[in-house]
């Protein structure tokens, strides 16, 4: 119950500052002005993102609180062992994003985030639902858009998904982004220094690489090895624990070794914009003589079409190892995922495959985890600030032998986005 | 023989009748924009917004296009007759989400890309500022004036109003970021032989440009 209070109290105080924000700043209509007068652009400005849902998940508790259960939301345990579906209503994503103009030309911007949920039978979720600083950092850039080069200074996460591209990233297609991008936006994030460069050749061809360092990834891995894939619209941020198997928490982003991990990446996109290459690297670098250290290091490639109008083809692969020394959890990760949505108007229909493995390399712990998905969702924009959807998942997921029972869920999703 | 030299006599009657009233007698205005220590204003809009007596503004059937290129408006500042059509497409690899909030006129075009969205008539004039409700940082101007006679400066400032119908007009200049309003710019001028070059000084601000963003939000 404190814990009900003290996450309610928290909750007003976060909504009533983000009323404040929303009212101070954003997009406005022009007031009283003379017809030919443009309004300036304020220096400063704040997007909000409120994602309200009602979801039937898994029945096997989630991973979210150290169950097998592979999605977001999950059912929960009872006395006798045995676990039960409910229906949770969540807040799953209150995100505020602060920018700012600053002296130079240097663009300031931050992304925090907070949710929670209650489930049928009047139980939140537990207290580990912190305000979450997703990414900060400053950046400034030369050139123009068709040419140019950008540093970007902070936290920030290496720009590899296909599918996280919506406002606060969220995914653009779907509720949940496939496994592949789940784990990207869970692990990774860094604190450190980043650049890019961009170029529209003559004939049209759209090339972009980046390059970037950064510190606190030294647990990264740990979540694949020990609890595996999940499919997961839940944004990691760099101050809050993480959920492990068997109801432990973890500091994800943990610097231990003070050696930074690095990564590179890149895209190049066709004259005639049906579509685009993405590759990407990262490896963190991890000192596994450091205590508590994980080594991870992994590459993804994807390609991202539109043949015609209102038709995307994403298809995207990552492959990984990693490695710890203390523990036997040395294992080959590896994921992909097709995927076909189709817009019409302001509505969005999307079918996702996703297949998700680990490969235990070495003696017990098993960390062995075999399994794929399918997705349906649908999107409907309404306005300027409105989306509803629905989407459900199913998922046969087998890992060190056991399944969990009962693996597919639905959700129903609002959204307002200022 | 004889069809061909009634042909004749009609095409000399033409001609002769748009010497006295049509575009023989057209003119150019022109001149300069600059700020008050005399540097050139560029992409500021000049136009006649006061026609001569008796000069009525042709019908406009016009059309115009404000491109998406490279996560900008293209270009920045599009100025339009009133009553004009304008088309939004996205040369874009990524979908847009065209908006305005602005007084003279409230519309949007939900995510697209290509060149499907309908175009948006234009009919009553001011300034339309356009945003992206993806990309925060997308900003364009259309400048809705009264009348066809219009000309943006280029990087000396210049500008010329072509095709003129020769008589007294108001002509006024504008900018984004213009300190003055547009009323106190207004400057009588008569169209034809001998018109001196116009010179309008504004006092400009720099409009505040948002970077554009290279991560996200596609």
């Amino acid at each position: 119950m404190d814990c009900l209070k003290c996450q309610t109290a928290r909750g007003c105080r976060f909504g009533l500052a983000l009323a404040f924000f929303v009212a101070v700043s954003g997009p406005t209509r022009a007031g009283a002005e003379e017809p030919y007068e443009v309004p300036e652009e304020p220096s400063v400005s704040l997007r909000a993102l409120l994602d309200l849902r009602v979801v039937r998940g898994t029945q096997a508790p989630s991973w979210q609180e150290g169950g097998p259960g592979t999605l977001r939301y999950g059912g929960v345990q009872e006395s006798d062992g045995s676990s039960e579906r409910v229906t949770r209503f969540a807040i799953s994503q209150l995100a505020l994003e602060p920018s700012a103009e600053l002296p130079w030309g240097v663009h300031f911007h931050a992304q925090l985030n907070w949710d929670g949920d209650v489930d049928d039978r009047g139980d939140t979720s537990p207290d580990h639902d912190v305000i979450r600083l997703v990414e900060s950092y400053l950046r400034k850039d030369w050139g123009t858009s068709a040419s140019g080069w950008g540093v970007l200074a902070g936290v920030s996460n290496p720009q590899f998904s296909l599918e996280n591209m919506g406002p606060a990233w969220t995914p653009k297609y779907t509720l949940t982004p496939s496994a592949l991008n789940s784990w990207l936006w869970e692990d990774g994030r860094v604190v450190g220094l980043e650049g890019e460069w961009w170029k529209t050749t003559g004939n049209d061809v759209d090339l972009n690489a980046f390059a970037g360092l950064g510190w606190g990834p030294d647990r990264m891995g740990i979540l694949l090895a020990r609890r595996g894939w999940v499919l997961s619209d839940f944004l990691n941020g760099i101050n809050n624990k993480f959920p492990l198997p068997g109801g432990a928490y973890g500091q994800q982003f943990d610097e231990r070794d003070d050696r930074p991990a690095l990564y590179v990446g890149g895209n190049v996109g066709d004259p005639w914009k049906i579509g685009k290459l993405v590759v990407g690297y990262f490896d963190n670098l991890g000192n596994l003589g450091v205590q508590g250290v994980w080594e991870m290091r992994y590459g993804v490639a994807g390609v991202a079409l539109q043949p015609i109008a209102g038709l995307d083809i994403l298809f995207q692969y990552l492959i990984g190892k990693t490695d710890t020394r203390v523990n036997s959890f040395d294992s080959i990760v590896q994921a992909l995922y097709p995927l076909i949505s189709y817009r019409w108007r302001t509505h969005r229909l999307t079918f996702r495959y996703d297949d998700f493995r680990v490969q235990d390399e070495d003696g017990p712990p098993n960390t062995k985890q075999r399994g794929h998905a399918f997705t349906v969702s649908y999107l409907f924009e309404f306005g300027l600030h409105h989306r509803i959807g629905f989407e459900y998942i199913t998922v046969d997921s087998t890992r060190a032998g056991v399944s969990p029972p009962g693996d597919d869920g639905w959700q129903i999703s609002y959204r307002f986005r200022y | 023989m004889r069809a061909l030299r009634l042909r004749d006599a009609t095409t000399i009657a033409v001609v002769a009748l748009l010497g006295v009233t049509g575009p023989l007698r057209a003119a150019e205005i022109g001149g300069r924009v600059v700020d008050p220590q005399g540097n050139p204003v560029r992409e500021a809009v000049v136009f006649i917004d006061q026609l001569a007596p008796g000069v009525a503004p042709p019908v406009n059937g016009r059309t115009a296009t404000m491109d998406q290129v490279h996560r900008q408006f293209v270009p920045h500042v599009l100025p339009v007759q009133v009553g004009t059509q304008v088309s939004f497409p996205n040369h874009d690899q990524i979908h847009h989400h065209v908006y305005s909030l602005s007084r003279t006129k409230t519309f949007e075009i939900p995510l697209y890309k290509g060149e499907t969205a309908p175009p948006i008539r234009f009919e009553q004039v001011g300034a339309v500022k356009l945003g992206c409700n993806i990309h925060d940082w997308m900003s364009g101007i259309i400048l809705v004036v009264p009348t066809p006679y219009f000309a943006t400066t280029d990087e000396q400032g210049a500008f010329t109003l072509r095709d003129v119908p020769a008589g007294t007009y108001g002509v006024v200049a504008w900018h984004e970021g213009s300190k003055v309003k547009v009323e106190d710019t207004r400057q009588s001028v008569t169209a034809g032989a001998g018109a001196s070059p116009l010179t309008f000084t504004l006092e400009v601000v720099e409009p505040r440009v948002r970077p554009v963003a290279r991560r996200g939000y596609e």
